[in-house]
């Protein structure tokens, strides 16, 4: 009996290793192991062995099927993995084809300039406002210290809508908007579209402002300086530093332009260099400290509260940041613009 | 205004300065802003005098010379040269080989038609001197070879253009600048000295009848004076700083302006009719000939001089032409008056009379100065022009305006800029801007009470700006003189604090309202869509375009281009869409997918019981101010887009497709999901509540969608008509949509609303899938509707999964199949349930709709 099963097995095992189809091997499985294999059938006869010689021939035969099994796995296993490579071989593409692409959709370079001017100056606590841009008259000018009759008027070509109304040159009304309606302290930055009467390059008729105005005791001319010292290392870097010169706003006293360091060419400014043209510095914004005029056209009394006041052009960033050398192309509504940014 | 070197170097002593580098750095430092500095003889470096010794015709060429030239010593240069107008023996100005000319020519050596030139004789226009010149440059026949032209024509000087600011008046002359430069170095500026004039005797009398408009007038009365050309000095300094020379009296007024910043006035004194001259506000209708012989019409606002019988110029702005100093004048008349800043600006915007006189009036002149002016102006034109004063004249309607002092803590500076300046640093710098400082000891009492808290006794500034500085009137004025003499890089910066809680702003309406609209642009960027920003005014021909008019009209625009306040975003939409196709090329179809969230502008019907008139039949309202803050315009927000194209934006042909409705539909109601809108139903525009709509009619009628919210109207979108496409000569078919952002804003979740999560189901759904045919005006929607009504309660969701028109049904009839899903949230179904349901579901389709159903 011995030689029986040693004879099935052996003739299992090289079955099992001349298989190169899975429903082959599956076939040798059930002609051995099956029901009515070859084995099960040997080890129906075990009845008929001595008693003292069943264990061992018991033990034989498992020993065979141990073996059988796992040969047939192995097997099972090499075949499976040679078919899976050649159906992996089909299923190969080319990568390099375009991919299906949908429509990438984008915001406008104002948009995205203004929101993260919102998000910088709200980490200092100031919160946004709006106002009309049809304004009037009084709140654009005479309200924030621009008289009729003033010079200072002829920094800002105005267009006028009717008597006494204006489309607004500058987003300086809604503070006082919000002087008129607030107690203080009062922590706002105002963005929105502003009017002037000038078309080229570098000049357009509408084109966007942020304003920012904190008015509380006991604020400082320093205190502008530190926020905008911290605006200009969120904006365009932590090693940005800004330098301001004395100049000359109606609503601020005293006045400054606010310069910031070139961001690209950075301390070693080159005459090359597309975003500063060698000057090292950007003139970015204008600000000072609220003139006690304002407040007292809003109702406060100007022995009780100071403040600082900055205002900077959108358009001017954004052209700064991205290089953009014609202002124009922020109105031309032209795609191959738009979806750049 | 421009200012020279040499000039500013008379006045202040400008020894301790590197140069004028740093001269402009030390300006734009204290707020006067340098913007452009011009050093003269730059490129005239290697230009000399040299002296033609023989001139003969080149054998080549009929236009040239050869001339042998001449530079005093060495050997005699070989020149060719183009010009006619020389001759052997003149003296000229020769480019050697090496110069680098100011027009941009390097002279070298060569051959012109094989003669060689060492060198170029000059013209003016090559060195700079002029933009056009015939000729060469002849020199006088005493100059001396070999010498430097530059130093020849005196052109060592340095130009500043600087860029004043409206508050600094006082800086429009040299003198003026001087001071403020002397204020920086700590030094003294030298006053020009001059005779006062006496005010008596002269033949003609001033009066004032302007009240406020015009307080002081001083007139001098000279006599013998004989009108010619200014003397060298004088036309290089005046051109030097870009004022051309007119004659020897018309050049001492200017450059007494130029000097002192105080513009005067020269009348030829026999045309002075009735031996009075004054000042009054002009009369309407008035006729006014000026100097630059044009006439003007006043219209009664204007300050106006005036003699006996009529007006002889416009006050601070510019003289008559029937008044001025002419060739044959002996006897003049000169003025020397103060005007109110206001009146000349009405003055000089009303005529477009843009002067150096009425730039420097409508900024103010120093009210205390007008005695020195004049006889500074007198002398000078008696040097000039010979003659002799005969007496002066004056007239003032007040008396000269006393110091004004201001009061001022002593640590007010260091709390309001937050340095740490010493109190005598701040004095210093308010001496050095000629303050006048007193100091006022606290009283005893306070001293005491000071000293019990352990503080510093107050010391209290009484500063009293000098009558020239009119911008100085507040101790705010002040602070910024400091801030500005000791450098603003002298500021530290500091934080500021937060005294207060910051607003919990997500509840404020226009915090909410910004939140809102960032999440509208977010969604429609995601859905691919890039947003465009187009003017806020555009033609009202392209509106027209539309069948759309502005209510509202800009007075002054820049052109009809940028007139009419848009009613609407789709017009500059559409423009941005017809303009992306212009410059498109290749076969492909064009993507298009642009939005505009802004707002656009109407007429505010409500405010023009208050004088502003309404338009009607689409007339332009003119808005009136109403009150301090209200305007009478309407500001409504609108979100626009308009799409067109390939529905990916890169697919292989096999999978690419043009998108149609339905991609506008799927914008339409994702936008609306992502911003939570409440009770948004489409109509179709047969069912439209506004036929009249210009936008729907802009809509291609079968389709097009009127949206609904809640009861209000909330937009349109659907196809552009193709016929307006035609005529737009769009080159595909454009899909568009409006919406009133004032309606869905109110209908959508608020910024801090709850989303409301909703557990699913636990329980299995099942489904049941209904085909039918139903006739062709049967719509989708109404299908579903009777499904879900019909298959209560358990009937959960109905979709339209397939639509068929075709051979395999009766014409004018669709095949439409319906998926149902059937749910209980608290347990299993039994399919005897669902199949009740179904049935009826099938019989109201059947009797509500007509449908057969198909099994």
């Amino acid at each position: 009996m011995i030689q029986k099963l040693d004879a099935i097995g052996g003739q299992a095992l090289r079955d099992i290793a001349a298989a190169t189809q899975l429903d082959v091997l599956e076939n040798v499985r059930i002609s051995v192991l099956g029901k009515k294999g070859a084995l099960s059938e040997v080890l129906k006869g075990l009845g008929t062995v001595l008693p003292e010689e069943r264990p061992k021939m018991g033990a034989a035969a498992n020993e065979w099927k141990r073996q059988i099994e796992e040969a047939l796995t192995i097997q099972k296993d090499k075949l499976e993995s040679a078919a899976l490579n050649i159906q992996l071989a089909q299923e190969r593409i080319d990568i390099s084809l375009p991919a299906r692409l949908p429509h990438r959709g984008a915001l406008h370079p104002v948009t995205q300039t203004t929101r993260k001017l919102l998000q910088i100056f709200s980490r200092l606590g100031f919160d946004p406002m709006t106002g009309p841009e049809i304004e009037t008259e009084f709140l654009n000018f005479e309200a924030v210290n621009i008289p009729k009759d003033h010079p200072a008027r002829d920094m800002q070509d105005t267009f006028f809508m009717g008597p006494g109304v204006v489309l607004r040159t500058h987003t300086s009304a809604v503070q006082m908007r919000a002087l008129r309606s607030k107690k203080w302290p009062v922590r706002i930055v105002c963005p929105g579209a502003v009017y002037r009467s000038d078309h080229d390059a570098t000049h357009s008729p509408m084109f966007h402002q942020i304003e920012g105005l904190w008015v509380d005791k006991n604020v400082k001319m320093s205190d502008l300086k530190g926020t905008l010292e911290f605006f200009a290392q969120e904006m365009f870097g932590s090693e940005s530093r800004i330098r301001l010169r004395p100049s000359y706003f109606p609503f601020v006293e005293p006045g400054a332009e606010v310069d910031v360091s070139c961001f690209l060419c950075k301390s070693k400014p080159v005459d090359t260099c597309k975003v500063c043209k060698g000057t090292g510095w950007l003139e970015i914004l204008g600000a000072g400290m609220v003139h006690p005029r304002l407040f007292e056209m809003a109702g406060y009394d100007p022995g009780e509260v100071s403040g600082f006041a900055f205002g900077m052009g959108v358009e001017r960033i954004a052209m700064l940041l991205h290089h953009i050398p014609d202002l124009r192309r922020m109105f031309d509504g032209d795609s191959r613009f738009l979806t750049q940014f | 205004m421009q200012v020279s070197w040499n000039w500013l170097s008379e006045l202040v002593d400008l020894s301790s300065v590197a140069g004028p580098q740093a001269l402009a750095d030390l300006l734009t430092q204290r707020g006067l802003e340098v913007e452009e500095m011009k050093t003269q003889g730059v490129g005239l470096e290697k230009v000399v005098s040299a002296q033609i010794l023989e001139k003969k015709q080149h054998p080549q060429a009929d236009r040239l010379s050869l001339c042998s030239v001449s530079l005093g010593s060495g050997e005699p240069l070989d020149i060719v040269c183009g010009a006619q107008n020389m001759k052997a023996g003149d003296k000229v100005a020769l480019a050697q080989v090496g110069a680098n000319l100011p027009n941009g020519m390097k002279i070298a050596q060569g051959k012109i038609r094989g003669e060689v030139s060492n060198g170029m004789l000059c013209s003016e226009s090559e060195l700079g001197f002029a933009a056009q010149s015939e000729g060469i440059i002849i020199l006088p026949p005493d100059t001396e070879l070999g010498l430097p032209l530059a130093k020849i024509m005196g052109l060592n000087d340095t130009i500043f253009t600087l860029k004043l600011t409206a508050n600094r008046g006082d800086c429009l002359s040299h003198y003026g600048l001087a001071r403020e430069i002397a204020s920086a170095l700590r030094v003294k500026a030298k006053k020009p000295i001059a005779e006062l004039v006496q005010f008596k005797g002269s033949p003609i009398e001033v009066s004032l009848n302007a009240g406020e408009g015009a307080p002081q007038f001083f007139g001098c009365y000279l006599e013998g004076v004989k009108v010619g050309p200014s003397p060298r000095w004088l036309v290089s300094k005046l051109e030097a700083v870009g004022s051309r020379s007119i004659n020897n009296i018309v050049d001492a007024t200017n450059f007494v302006m130029l000097e002192l910043g105080h513009p005067t006035h020269a009348y030829d004194a026999d045309r002075i009719e009735g031996k009075k001259i004054g000042v009054r506000i002009a009369q309407e209708g008035e006729k006014l000939p000026l100097l630059d012989k044009t006439e003007i019409t006043l219209v009664g606002t204007e300050l106006v001089i005036e003699d006996g019988s009529r007006a002889i110029g416009l006050a601070g702005v510019m003289g008559g032409g029937n008044s001025e100093v002419q060739d044959s004048t002996t006897r003049v008349f000169l003025e020397c008056a103060e005007f109110a800043p206001g009146l000349v600006r009405r003055g000089k915007t009303r005529h477009q009379k843009q002067t150096d006189a009425a730039h420097r009036f409508e900024r103010g002149i120093d009210p205390q100065n007008l005695p020195f002016v004049i006889s500074r102006l007198a002398h000078l034109v008696v040097e000039l022009a010979g003659g002799k004063i005969v007496g002066g004249a004056s007239a003032q309607t007040r008396a000269a305006p006393a110091p004004r002092p201001i009061e001022v803590h002593a640590s007010y500076f260091n709390s309001f800029l937050g340095t740490s300046l010493e109190t005598a640093e701040i004095e210093n710098v308010l001496l050095s801007l000629e303050c006048q400082v007193e100091k006022s000891q606290p009283g005893k009492s306070l001293a005491e009470k000071a000293a019990e808290s352990g503080a510093a006794a107050e010391t209290l500034l009484l500063i009293s700006p000098p009558s020239y500085r009119l911008d100085l009137n507040i101790r705010e004025d002040l602070a910024e003189e400091v801030a500005r003499s000791v450098g603003y890089d002298k500021i530290p910066s500091t934080v500021p604090q937060l005294t207060t809680a910051p607003t919990a702003s997500a509840t404020e309406p226009a915090v909410s309202r910004l939140i809102l609209v960032d999440r509208a642009k977010d969604a429609l960027v995601q859905l691919g869509l890039a947003e465009s920003l187009n003017y806020s005014f555009t033609s009202a021909q392209w509106l027209a375009q539309f069948g759309m008019k502005s209510s509202l009209k800009v007075v002054n625009p820049l052109s009809v281009e940028h007139e009419h306040m848009v009613p609407s975003l789709l017009p500059g939409l559409v423009h941005n869409a017809l303009d992306n196709w212009r410059h498109s090329f290749g076969s492909e179809s064009l993507a298009i997918r642009l939005f505009e969230l802004r707002p656009t502008f109407q007429f505010k019907p409500a405010a023009s019981s208050d004088g502003a008139v309404a338009g009607t039949d689409g007339a332009v309202a003119v808005p009136a101010a109403t009150g301090e803050t209200e305007t009478g315009v309407e500001e409504k927000w609108k979100l626009s887009f308009v799409m067109s194209g390939p529905r990916s934006s890169q697919a292989l042909r096999a999978e690419q497709s043009e998108m149609d409705f339905y991609d506008l539909k799927a914008v339409v109601e994702n936008l609306f999901a992502n911003l939570g809108t409440k009770g948004i139903r489409f109509m179709p525009a047969s069912a439209s509540r506004t036929p009249e709509n210009e936008i729907l009619k802009l809509l291609h009628p079968g389709q097009s969608v009127e949206i609904l919210a809640g009861n209000a109207v909330a937009g349109y979108f659907g196809m552009l008509h193709p016929g307006k496409a035609r005529e737009l000569k769009a080159r595909a078919p454009l899909w568009i949509a409006e919406l009133d952002w004032e309606v869905v804003s109110k209908m959508s979740r608020g910024a801090t609303e709850s989303r409301g999560f909703k557990p699913w189901a636990e329980f299995p759904p099942m489904e049941r899938d209904f085909a039918m045919v139903v006739k062709n005006d049967v719509a989708a929607d109404k299908i579903t509707q009777v499904v879900l009504k019909a298959g209560k309660p358990l009937a959960k969701t109905a979709k339209i999964f397939d639509v068929y028109r075709g051979s395999q049904v009766p014409e004018g009839m669709t095949s439409v199949a319906v998926r149902v899903i059937f749910l209980d949230e608290g347990r299993s179904l039994q399919e005897v349930e669902t199949d009740a349901a179904s049935s009826q579901i099938i019989s109201a389709l059947q009797k509500e709709l007509g449908a057969q159903l198909r099994t």
